[in-house]
């Protein structure tokens, strides 16, 4: 597997930038994970107050307000805890390049439920992102310097 | 697919298991009382008294110090009336005698019995109120280096002199409570009228009005002027910490300001008698050698300094009464030295 992981540079070498900056995002996102996991996301309605404060101005269709008003804030423990789950699989997978295809997939939907989500100041930096995400999942950003290489050589799909 | 479910299934399992795990060690934690202590960040930093009073009290008292920082005194006692007593604050530490009016006035304070305590005859009057401990004192005087060849006693009125110009680093008083220091300073010796005509002369002759003694002190480090306004003990901390005995504290001819620090026990406060062990730890001969040699502040014990370093600070003779200017009179004077600045800027 460590072969295979230096060997993507010369089969897949020209997806090396990619790679950086897959790894660079995913860096990003651990950051994230640990200052909320070590911070009072999990245990203080953070997310519920996040909803209840940009939801209003917020250009999410309708029946995504209801589904976040109605049940997200809630029982917003739970909703944290699969957000803090996501960003923590999108920067392990981002880091270590395994299935980057699938999670970058999941990281665009999170994305752009935080641009519903977030105030307009952050927006702009969102949309960056979503594009990034969509981007990696369009190439497969984890055949290159990830472990994603690996099982495209043994299991060719379009997972990987 | 078995790949993508088995990894989001590990990372879901992992942060269940780090997030209970994390749970427990808290309510472990939480059977230990957490004493919650206001203070300015000079004081909590790696390198202030903070971390070494907190690792010495959480050894004998069976509960851990959350230190709650401000970045300086007057920020401090804004926070601390608007979210005070919503995060639970049982000591507050770092306030000078400008604050003590304004905080007796905005807040209520638990009174505390500090008779036994046996201070230095110089500040025996910091001892007059019952609500605030003094922990640490210091002189303020200018300090200059001695190959400048500066003369090493000095009056106020020399500082007029031509070689001075430009060369005077000075605190801006709304900012910082060394620049009010040297404000009350002059006004005192030279009474209201000829204090503010000497100040009016003064901003002519400094190079600039800093918002903190760190910012006037770097002036100075940096060689962009002569002389800067700060403590008897600073000398000390270049002879100490960098083996440079090139700076001196000047001699005044006119009685040189005192400032001190005090501690306070909010009414509002949780662990009160904890609180007040803190204090006494601070008032300890080991805490106030912990205060005098991270704070570079002259101690409020009698006889700690002796066979340390600050034994050889030169305490001037003729010091400043220890005042403690109320509210209206601060404001006032504080006015009078900003109309002074705009038209000295014009």
């Amino acid at each position: 597997m460590l072969v295979a992981f230096f060997e993507s540079i010369k089969y897949s070498g020209h997806l090396v930038p990619i790679s950086f900056l897959r790894i660079f995002v995913g860096y990003y996102y651990l950051q994230n994970f640990i200052s909320k996991f070590g911070g009072d996301f999990l245990v203080r309605p953070r997310v519920a107050e996040m909803i209840s404060q940009n939801l209003t101005s917020s250009q999410a269709p309708e029946w995504l307000k209801w589904v976040l008003n109605t049940y997200m804030v809630a029982h917003w423990q739970g909703f944290a805890f699969t957000l803090l789950a996501l960003e923590l699989a999108v920067a392990v997978s981002y880091i270590i390049g395994y299935v980057v295809r699938p999670i970058a997939l999941i990281a665009v939907m999170t994305t752009l439920l935080m641009i519903y989500l977030s105030p307009a100041a952050t927006q702009d930096f969102l949309k960056v992102l979503l594009a990034t995400h969509f981007a990696f999942a369009w190439v497969g950003a984890g055949r290159c310097l990830g472990i994603d290489y690996y099982f495209f050589k043994r299991v060719r799909g379009i997972w990987w | 697919m078995k790949h993508f479910i088995l990894f989001l299934g590990f990372i879901f399992l992992f942060l269940f298991v780090s997030h209970v795990n994390k749970n427990q060690s808290l309510l472990t934690g939480d059977q230990k009382p957490v004493i919650k202590v206001f203070a300015y960040s000079s004081f909590t930093s790696k390198w202030g008294p903070g971390p070494q009073l907190k690792t010495l009290f959480e050894q004998k008292c069976n509960c851990i110090i959350e230190f709650v920082e401000g970045s300086d005194s007057g920020i401090l006692l804004q926070r601390l009336k608007v979210e005070g007593q919503k995060l639970g604050a049982d000591l507050v530490v770092g306030f000078d005698q400008f604050d003590l009016q304004k905080a007796t006035v905005e807040m209520s304070w638990r009174a505390l019995d500090f008779s036994k305590i046996d201070a230095d005859s110089q500040i025996k009057a910091a001892m007059k109120n019952e609500y605030f401990v003094p922990y640490d004192w210091g002189v303020l005087s200018f300090v200059a280096r001695k190959s400048s060849g500066i003369s090493m006693t000095l009056s106020l009125d020399d500082l007029m002199q031509t070689q001075f110009a430009s060369k005077i680093a000075l605190q801006d008083p709304r900012t910082s409570s060394v620049g009010l220091q040297f404000l009350m300073w002059v006004l005192k010796v030279k009474g209201e009228e000829e204090g503010f005509e000497y100040i009016k002369k003064m901003m002519k002759q400094v190079h600039s009005y800093s918002p903190s003694w760190s910012t006037a002190y770097g002036l100075f480090k940096s060689e962009q002027v002569d002389i800067v306004l700060s403590y008897v003990t600073s000398p000390l901390f270049h002879q100490i910490e960098e083996k440079n005995s090139d700076f001196v504290a000047l001699e005044m001819i006119e009685p040189q300001p005192l400032q001190v620090e005090f501690a306070g026990i909010p009414s509002f406060c949780g662990n009160c008698e904890k609180a007040e062990e803190f204090i006494n730890l601070m008032m300890s001969p080991e805490g106030q050698k912990i205060l005098m040699e991270k704070n570079y502040m002259l101690p409020v014990l009698k006889n700690v300094r002796t066979g340390t370093p600050f034994d050889s600070v030169k305490v001037p003779f003729r010091l400043l009464e220890i005042e403690f200017p109320s509210l209206t009179q601060v404001e006032s004077i504080l006015v009078k030295w900003s109309e002074i600045r705009r038209e000295a800027s014009l």
